[in-house]
């Protein structure tokens, strides 16, 4: 009985574990997603241009594009003037971050327009109107910060959809020895059964029962735990990130439980169940 | 009610426990299996409950052939007759009233079923005052006696023996044989595999004889015969 208490004690640790991986990186994905948006609105549009186009011709554009009564106002930045705005904003202070860069500038292509808008419901039919323009490379609603935050969602995606599938498997395979075990333990009343006629479906009941407690309190953990932790996590995070403190704008945490909590207990759910099923169809087939 | 046809069982290590064996059990018979250690008597129970599957040959119980029977019907059988060990497999942490109940409830019967049946075959084994008694605090008389009211409180029409006396002493053994008879007397079709040649003398029953996997003797109102 106590080997069968630690058993499940190992799921449930494993379980959660893995789920917390999942959690926080759904936290933290959501949270860039929300940002993203929140930047997209400030910031407006950036008009990127074909690279023979002349700066004449942009700054044409440029003051057709002010007389429009849904523009606040229009910057044009040139390809020089973009990566030096953006080390600067980025990098201020970790020069030495880019010394792999040397004097290449990454945002050759990126003389651009820096639209500001009056109404932002107006964007889309702008980005729309200005697509269409022979000179216009392509129109992005944000600015090149929202790539680098991609690309670190995307890391943070891959880091954990791995850690996720490892857990993922241990936690089956933990459940389904915690799942043999209480099979054991129970073996001559379950035989007995078999031999007085007691469906199969009665005799696996519990054991599936098991496996999807297990899942169940498993996946509930790491929630609360998110639940304690989110709003110093993201107090630490404003601190840490003094440069960034203005689209550094996090969800509520229930906004994030919301689909998290159901998300967790479907997946330590499904755990439990495929975890137990499997044992079971191993060690109890009629 | 019982039928082989030209049943031959293999074992996966390639012992022939059961060689091209054929016979019948009618209805309301008690028959005795007998035979040497070896014989393939175990293998003959194990197959008539299927717990295991016959490598050749089929096996009718009440016209199904259980041969072909899916596993998900195999409770359904199993509900059909009545399983007595040599070792009794009781469950040891509760009482004897619960073992007995214990069959009911996991076949689902209503608890005014449970109320009304368990008391009436406990006292028919006669265990009506060690109800309440765990079958570690029993005589091994009186845990097979439990054992064969927990086999029997379905009301199955068959009812099966592997050596159910392999464990008592002779006097204990006659009653449990005494039992025996009185369940097949109730219209109980009884099969008993035993070694227990003096009860099998004076029973004066069906006695089938296995020899090496096949039926070689098969009397009516017979006797043990010569042990080889
Ligand atoms: N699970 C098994 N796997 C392989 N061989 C087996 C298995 N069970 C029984 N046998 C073999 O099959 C033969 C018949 O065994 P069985 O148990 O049917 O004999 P028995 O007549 O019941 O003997 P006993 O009187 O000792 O109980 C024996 O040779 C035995 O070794
Ligand atoms: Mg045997």
């Amino acid at each position: 009985m106590f080997k069968n208490r630690l058993m499940s004690v190992a799921s449930i640790s494993t379980i959660s574990a893995c789920l917390l991986v999942v959690g926080i990186f759904f936290a933290v994905a959501v949270n860039v997603e929300h940002m993203l948006g929140e930047i997209e609105n400030r910031i407006g549009l950036a008009v990127f241009f074909n690279q023979e186009v002349e700066e004449e011709k942009i700054l044409e554009i440029k003051t057709a594009l002010e007389a429009k009564p849904e523009v606040h106002k229009v910057e044009y930045v040139s390809a020089a003037q973009a990566w030096e705005n953006f080390k600067e904003e980025y990098f201020r202070g970790r020069e030495d971050l880019l010394v792999g860069f040397d004097d290449d500038n990454p945002l050759e292509d990126s003389a651009s327009l820096q639209i500001f808008m009056n109404d932002i419901s107006m964007q889309k039919q702008l980005v729309g109107s200005i697509g269409a323009l022979p000179e216009v490379r392509y129109v992005r609603q944000a600015e090149q910060v929202t790539s680098v935050i991609e690309s670190f969602n995307s890391l943070v995606a891959y880091t954990s959809l791995g850690m996720t599938a490892i857990l993922v498997m241990v936690s089956i395979f933990l459940i389904s020895n915690t799942v043999r075990l209480a099979i054991s333990i129970r073996k001559k009343e379950i035989k007995i059964m078999r031999y007085v006629g007691a469906k199969n479906s009665l005799i696996t009941a519990p054991f599936l029962f098991e496996g999807i407690l297990i899942g169940v309190v498993g996946s509930l953990i790491p929630m609360l735990l998110i639940y304690l932790a989110y709003d110093q996590a993201t107090e630490r995070l404003h601190a840490q990130f003094l440069i960034l403190r203005e689209y550094l704008v996090f969800l509520p945490v229930w906004t994030v439980l919301q689909t998290l909590v159901p998300l967790s207990l479907f997946i330590g759910v499904l755990i439990g169940l495929v975890g137990s099923q499997w044992t079971i169809h191993k060690y109890l087939k009629a | 009610m019982i039928e082989l046809e030209n049943v031959t069982k293999v074992y996966s290590n390639g012992v022939k426990a059961l060689d091209d064996v054929s016979f019948q059990i009618g209805k309301g018979e008690f028959v005795f299996i007998v035979g040497n250690s070896g014989s393939g008597k175990t293998t003959l129970f194990k197959l008539l409950i299927k717990e295991i599957e016959a490598t050749q040959g089929k096996i009718f119980v009440d016209g199904i052939n259980i041969t072909q029977l899916s596993h998900r019907k195999i409770p359904k059988l199993r509900r059909h007759m009545g399983v007595v060990f040599q070792d009794f497999r009781l469950l040891t942490d509760i009482s004897v009233y619960e073992n007995v109940a214990f069959a009911l409830k996991v076949v689902e019967a209503s608890s005014r079923k449970i109320k009304r049946s368990v008391p009436m075959v406990l006292s028919m084994v006669g265990l009506a005052d060690k109800t309440k008694m765990k079958p570690t605090e029993l005589s091994g008389g009186e845990q097979q006696r439990t054992a064969l009211a927990r086999a029997i409180v379905n009301n199955p029409p068959i009812l099966l023996a592997d050596e159910p006396t392999g464990n008592l002493d002779p006097k204990t053994s006659w009653e449990i044989m005494k039992l025996l008879q009185e369940i097949n007397l109730r219209g109980t079709t009884v099969v008993v595999v035993t070694h227990d040649k003096e009860v099998v003398n004076a029973m004066k029953k069906r006695v089938v004889t296995l020899k090496d996997g096949k039926v070689v003797r098969d009397v009516q109102k017979g006797d043990y015969g010569h042990e080889d």
